[in-house]
């Protein structure tokens, strides 16, 4: 019947969205939002045994043996990369890295003008594989992001070197090739295979440049069970004038006549927050080596202290024109310390005299 | 060097506030720790006089890490320009950047009313009257458009917050902005107004008397307004140990802040005297 007329009106319409009044998104209603439970070829990450009763002896031994084969190995420098040296172009996808969101300070531009950066502390990150294109496209999670386009190369980056008595042998033997300790934090970045870094390879604050614009995707703050006012800005109901028992309700959910039943998708209250979100083209406005921070003007996804992925942006007007470091940034040979503090050039330096307009 | 021997003598002198008039005085000192080593304390003064430093104490929100990072770019700005210690009641003024201005500048006097913030956030606001209008301004401490921030009577009053002043008869919140700089009587202890203010009869913006405001005369309400009042009082909050505990950063903690900032700040502040009493000195 709703076929038939001149317009089409199906749900996926554009014309449906003009016709009817409710602008609810029903189509992604089936579609899981978020498990709790990971993936199925994940190993089993964390020690499951209790704390056995174990001697100081023994407790020593094991952290003699801990210590004995995890020996700190020296920084990689540019010279010793296992590939041959890659020229950067446009179209070329760099590795991003792990990050922790530490809080959100105050800053000010040149004009007196006051903004919101994130403050992002650069973990310590360690590239643990990479995954050549043929072969990642033969992957579950491969196949389908590259169905129909030519696959791209996986770099899997650790963060946050742990204890390994956290985790189980077969968690712990994913690093064994590399030979660092357990990272408690695991990420794969698409790179292109000119972007390729060999295994072992630490990513720092230097890995990104000075005004260029990031994409940073975390997971949203959980608010747990919502009702319909904060989890869908419902206005409900009057605070006073007799209202009985509905003051923050949803009302009606459907008419009687259409289809007779409530859509899927209908919004109601329910769990709000822990969603994987992308904040997009947030600018960098400055860079700390020694402390390997970077600060990015705009807020990000997630609470303070919690896990975030920066990579370069994807929006077409704000990516690189000219050649970020490549494949990543190496402190340079002769020994010279980088700059510290870098700052962008649109923003006032807390050191530098006051601003007269 | 002579110069310098004094203005280190004076900074040796205790600058203790009024509430610690009495208890020990103690200036820097260094004193050693388990290991033996000499650790610098910073005098326990610090954290009224500059509050600011202390981070918000809601846990969700710390991060030492990025607590530290702020720090080292306020002691930047503070390098550059002079906040000088200010408390709730004393009057100051304050010199902006602002475009609209004829000069270019713009200077405000007013009585701080107000001030809170932690950081590179931390405001306070100055109140005054102005051709019989009322006006307040907040301020961003760290905002690098503020050319000088000048305290002309550094004084403290009865209250915390003396917001009550919007209700206030206006010449309690007035203040001539020509006013010049006061001299200190007394130079190691801030003293306390115990005046009293009046108010103007009801509307007023608040419920005053369920505030418990010390700095206020008599408010002749009728009784059915305290009787409310004790009513909606919570008195058990005093001795609520861990609500207080929560509001507040524990004493071990800003010990380590302020010994942290505590060098820097002198030198800032040593540097300060000796170019003022160069310059005093050229003048001569």
């Amino acid at each position: 019947m709703v076929s038939s007329l001149a317009v089409d009106i199906t749900p996926s319409s554009k014309a449906f969205k003009l016709f009817f009044n409710h602008e609810q998104i029903r189509t992604m209603s089936r579609v899981k939002r978020r498990t709790t439970h990971p993936p199925y070829w994940h190993v089993l990450k964390n020690n499951q045994r209790d704390d056995e009763k174990i001697s100081s002896d023994n407790l020593r031994f094991v952290r003699e043996v801990i210590q004995d084969k995890y020996k700190n190995k020296s920084p990689i420098k540019g010279s010793d990369l296992g590939i041959e040296k890659t020229e950067w172009d446009p179209k070329t996808k760099r590795s991003g890295v792990i990050a922790r969101n530490i809080g959100m300070q105050h800053m000010w531009e040149k004009d007196g003008k006051k903004i919101i950066c994130t403050v992002l502390q650069v973990l310590d990150n360690h590239v643990i594989r990479y995954v050549p294109p043929e072969e990642y496209a033969n992957s579950v999670i491969g196949a389908k992001m590259f169905k129909n386009r030519k696959p791209l190369g996986c770099l899997v980056v650790g963060a946050e070197a742990t204890n390994p008595d956290r985790f189980t042998r077969q968690y712990c033997s994913l690093f064994n090739e590399v030979g660092l300790l357990p990272k408690k934090r695991l990420a794969r970045f698409i790179v292109t295979p000119n972007a390729a870094l060999p295994p072992c390879t630490p990513l720092t604050a230097g890995h990104f440049v000075i005004g260029q614009a990031v994409d940073v995707y975390g997971k949203t703050i959980d608010y747990g069970f919502q009702g319909v006012v904060k989890r869908w800005g419902f206005k409900g109901g009057p605070a006073s004038h007799g209202a009985t028992k509905f003051h923050r309700r949803g009302g009606t959910i459907g008419t009687g006549r259409d289809k007779a039943r409530v859509w899927p998708g209908q919004k109601m209250p329910g769990h709000m927050g822990s969603e994987r979100r992308f904040n997009r083209g947030l600018k960098i406005v400055r860079i700390n080596m020694k402390y390997n921070i970077v600060y990015v003007k705009g807020t990000v996804p997630g609470p303070t202290n919690s896990i975030v992925q920066i990579f370069d942006t994807i929006l077409p007007r704000r990516k690189f024109t000219e050649a970020p470091p490549h494949p990543t940034y190496f402190p340079p040979e002769d020994g010279t310390l980088p700059q510290e503090d870098i700052w962008d050039s649109s923003l006032h330096v807390f050191g530098s005299p006051s601003i007269s307009v | 060097m002579a110069i310098v021997e004094h203005l280190a003598s004076l900074l040796r002198k205790p600058i203790e506030t009024s509430d610690e008039a009495g208890e020990r005085s103690v200036s820097t000192q260094k004193t050693e720790d388990e290991s033996g080593n000499t650790v610098i304390v910073a005098p326990p003064e610090f954290r009224f006089m500059y509050p600011e430093f202390l981070p918000d104490p809601a846990p969700e929100t710390r991060n030492r890490l990025r607590e530290k990072l702020e720090r080292m770019d306020m002691l930047q700005r503070r390098s550059v320009i002079e906040i000088p210690e200010f408390y709730t009641g004393s009057i100051m003024a304050v010199t902006v950047a602002d475009a609209n201005s004829p000069n270019k500048f713009a200077r405000f006097v007013g009585i701080c009313i107000q001030r809170g913030g932690s950081g590179l956030r931390a405001w306070f606001i100055l109140r005054n009257v102005v051709d019989k209008q009322g006006v307040e301004i907040l301020y961003e401490m760290y905002c690098p458009l503020i050319q000088k921030i000048e305290v002309l009577r550094l004084e403290r009053r009865l209250d915390e917050s003396l917001l009550y002043l919007r209700d206030a008869l206006p010449e309690y919140s007035t203040f001539p902005l020509n006013m010049e700089q006061e001299r200190r009587l007394n130079n190691s202890v801030v003293p306390i107004n115990p005046i009293k203010v009046k108010l103007r009869p009801r509307p007023w913006l608040e419920r005053w008397e369920r505030q418990n405001l010390q700095g206020v005369e008599d408010l002749n309400l009728p009784q059915r307004f305290y009787d409310k009042a004790e009513k909606v009082a919570k008195p058990w909050e005093k001795y609520d140990l861990m609500l207080h505990y929560r509001k507040t950063i524990p004493a071990e903690e800003q010990e380590k802040i302020f010994a942290e900032v505590h060098s820097q700040l002198q030198q800032q502040e040593l540097k300060r005297k000796l170019r003022r009493r160069r310059g005093f000195d050229n003048e001569q």
